[in-house]
């Protein structure tokens, strides 16, 4: 598997409260990889790290086979990034900023910024700082797209945004990926929208990745079951159990992770019934995958 | 891509670039005043001087100014944004810091070819005592070099971080405070005239600002 991003072993530390540890992050070439992740997990801190806004403490980053940070100007010829927050220069207007990015950027599109520009109805001539919170969104996404990157960072490129310009830059962004097979690194709180676009899932929590697999898999592996007459002892289970509840009685809810249809066997083999089986959503797939991995280990994984 | 960092630096700095330049235009204008009336005796040719020292007092000031302004407006954008944008652009930082530098001192030929333009304009429009002359060339050079110093040290504490700016700054208020608790105990210390006079005065940095900035002299 080519890897647009891979990190191995990488530890940085922020004063005494922060340290992210021993992160492997491998994302395929062509993925839209969603990085999820509560506030101040490290994802922004990870995200700075590939760009080489931070230096590492140890470990290798390599993004589109450059070493980082030794080869970061190379690395961010061709990487589009949206970071958290508005970077651009708030006194320049939407056209000045433009010719600004492109001047850097020898891949630079300019008549498809042009189509963005008209398609997002960014006005020329209106100063960035007179820009609304969506616009500047707008024209964040934008100007990374029109670089024609082949590896897009977005650090919560929708947060903030009103639904109907969410729509209108999810579109332009899977629009893009879909012309051109860029690789796209994106983290964002919005769960269901993840869900949505990305075929890949990382997970961070407390500097820690705790989880990296495929969308579906993530997705299909953990499951809810709804369990009559449960031992007490569960043994050794064909998955892993994260949670067990009752429900009154003899009912119980379990929460479990690599589960196949064919596991149901278990439950006769123990004298117990299994009476339902729930897909969980991404949403309460993140939520129980955070509260196992907090369980095993109180800083982590 | 210099064309660009140029562009911005000008929509940054432009307002105090163009007062600067017409500030740097009069000062030698101004300086010449009076020249007329001094053509007779010693004693007013003597007073026709002291004025002109007098006005000359501007060109270091305006010199300081202009670095600071351009050399501060040079990073003020992204100081506000934590630096991510100039950071994330794929050039290497020395490059881009060297193409800021740059775009500053290109600013800054607006002021000295003001006061080159202005002191050419004094000396010729007047006319000077016999036994006097005008310098438009050398107070231009001197400006000019003032200006560069201005500029790249304010340039380079402004490219810091803030916490270089706040060790800056706090040294210079231990400095004031310590020199305040020397004096009140009575101690012949002068930190602060010894800091001066290390800054002010030959082998010293700013040694260029200080002395007499005559645009007509003996």
């Amino acid at each position: 598997m080519s890897l647009a991003i891979e990190t191995r072993d990488v530890v940085y530390r922020a004063g005494k409260s922060f340290e992210l540890r021993d992160l492997a992050l491998r994302v395929p070439v062509g993925a839209v990889y969603g990085f999820l992740g509560p506030n101040g997990s490290g994802k922004t801190t990870t995200i700075r790290l590939l760009l080489g806004l931070l230096r590492p403490e140890a470990g290798a980053i390599t993004v589109l086979g450059h070493a980082i940070p030794r080869e970061v100007p190379r690395a961010l010829a061709r990487t589009g990034f949206v970071p958290e927050r508005p970077h651009l220069y708030p006194s320049l207007t939407v056209a000045e900023s433009l010719r600004y990015h492109a001047a850097f950027y020898p891949t630079w599109d300019g008549r498809w910024a042009e189509e963005l520009r008209e398609r997002f109805r960014l006005d020329r001539t209106r100063p960035l700082a007179r820009l609304s919170k969506g616009e500047m969104g707008k024209l964040m996404i934008l100007q990374a797209l029109s670089q024609v990157p082949e590896l897009l960072v977005l650090d919560e490129p929708t947060d903030g945004l009103d639904p109907v310009v969410r729509r209108e830059v999810l579109t332009a962004l899977l629009d893009f990926v879909a012309q051109r097979n860029a690789t796209v690194f994106i983290s964002s709180h919005l769960i269901h929208e993840l869900e949505r676009i990305c075929d890949w899932v990382g997970v961070m929590d407390r500097g820690r990745l705790v989880a990296e697999l495929p969308m579906q898999s993530f997705k299909n592996g953990i499951k809810r079951l709804r369990v009559h007459k449960a031992p007490a002892l569960a043994g050794d289970t064909p998955f892993v159990v994260l949670a067990r509840e009752q429900e009154g009685g003899f009912a119980e809810t379990w929460v479990v992770r690599g589960w196949q249809a064919p596991m149901g066997q278990y439950f006769e083999g123990v004298g117990a019934t299994l009476r339902e089986v729930v897909d969980l959503d991404l949403e309460e797939g993140f939520v129980e995958l955070l509260r196992t991995a907090r369980a095993v280990t109180p800083g982590g994984i | 891509m210099f064309r660009v960092i140029l562009y911005t630096q000008w929509k940054w700095s432009r307002l105090p670039v163009a007062l600067l330049t017409v500030g740097a235009f009069l000062v030698p204008l101004l300086a010449v005043q009076g020249t007329g009336e001094a053509r007779g005796t010693t004693a007013q040719a003597g007073q026709l001087l002291a004025y002109v020292g007098a006005m000359g007092t501007f060109f270091p000031l305006m010199a300081g100014l202009s670095g600071l302004l351009v050399g501060v407006s040079a990073w003020a954008a992204d100081h506000r944004a934590g630096h991510v944008y100039a950071l994330s652009l794929p050039v290497p930082r020395w490059q881009l810091a060297l193409f800021r530098l740059g775009a500053g001192l290109v600013l800054l030929l607006g002021p000295v070819l003001a006061v080159w333009l202005g002191s050419q304009i004094a000396v010729t429009a007047v006319e000077i005592p016999l036994g006097l002359q005008g310098y438009p060339h050398l107070i231009t050079l001197r400006f000019m070099l003032c200006t560069l110093v201005a500029y790249t040290c304010f340039f380079a504490i402004s490219a810091g971080t803030s916490r270089t700016a706040a060790i800056i700054l706090g040294g210079l208020l231990a400095l004031i405070a310590a020199q305040i608790l020397l004096d009140a105990v009575g101690l012949d210390l002068h930190l602060l005239g010894t800091l001066l006079e290390k800054l002010f005065f030959w082998p010293g940095p700013l040694e260029i600002y200080t002395g007499r900035w005559m645009l007509i002299d003996v």
